[in-house]
């Protein structure tokens, strides 16, 4: 497979994992910050600052558990790579 | 690993990623009084990250353990309903009227197997069945296919399942 249809690939995965990311982040926060009482159909200030406010924690703990992930597979790999060395010999 | 299956595993990796992402989120964060995640927050979080993570290593390492037992008894189900095609075709075959036993013959062949096949590659979960789903379709089994040649054709799949799955196991790290 060429490098170019790899990297376009790798692209549109990427928009499609970002459009998911956004819809549950959508359903996450609209669940925690608006209660289901809709008396109003004007948002209150308190639910648009805790909409803003959920949107940063949710990308920021995005972005953690990204580092996370990338160093607990980086351990995995490394574990599985002595655990082969040492049965090969 | 092809580069379909190397994108597939990336596909589901990611997907993974996200649905983690989610479930931290709901469980942990109750404080939006500020902006950044408090210390409680992201403690809960690394917690959550690890047990998730964890869970997710057993799960398929346990998986891994049963399918292929699971695949076994479907192979030999499957070995089973052939021998005893095969021992009908034969009886068939020997009536007089051979066109029209060998026409009979070839359709109790071709109606009786891909009912079968589908059901042996329904056998691996998700991840392989998307991969495997398009085999059926492609699979049109020849007319003049008998017996003889299609049981060391199912070993040869079982063992292709196997393999595939342990290749997944092996390279998702998931």
């Amino acid at each position: 497979m060429d490098p170019m249809k790899a990297q376009q690939l790798a692209a549109e995965l990427e928009v499609e994992m970002m459009a998911d990311m956004y819809n549950r982040m959508t359903n996450a926060c609209h669940r925690k910050c608006v209660p289901p009482h809709y008396k109003e159909p004007e948002l209150t200030k308190g639910e648009s600052v805790c909409l803003d406010r959920c949107v940063a924690k949710y990308l920021d703990l995005h972005e953690k558990l990204g580092r996370k992930l990338t160093e607990l597979s980086v351990q995995d790999e490394e574990m599985m790579r002595k655990a082969a060395v040492g049965s090969g010999h | 690993m092809d580069p379909d299956q190397q994108l597939r595993n990336l596909r589901d990796f990611l997907l993974v990623y996200n649905r983690m992402t989610e479930i931290c989120f709901q469980r942990c964060t109750s404080n939006f009084n500020y902006r950044n995640l408090t210390m409680d927050e992201e403690h809960c979080v690394d917690s959550c990250a690890g047990k998730l993570i964890r869970s997710n290593h057993r799960l398929m390492g346990t998986y891994v353990q049963l399918m292929p037992r699971m695949v076994q008894r479907r192979v030999e189900e499957m070995e089973s309903k052939a021998t005893e095609n095969a021992k009908a075709a034969a009886s068939a075959s020997v009536m007089p009227p051979v066109t029209e036993a060998s026409s009979a013959s070839q359709t109790t062949i071709t109606s009786s197997p891909p009912p079968q096949i589908p059901g042996l590659l329904a056998a691996d979960a998700g991840p392989e069945a998307r991969g495997s789903l398009s085999k059926p379709a492609g699979l049109d089994i020849p007319v003049e296919l008998d017996a003889a040649v299609f049981n060391p054709n199912l070993a040869l799949t079982y063992k292709l399942i196997v393999l595939e799955v342990f290749f997944f196991w092996i390279c998702h790290k998931m």
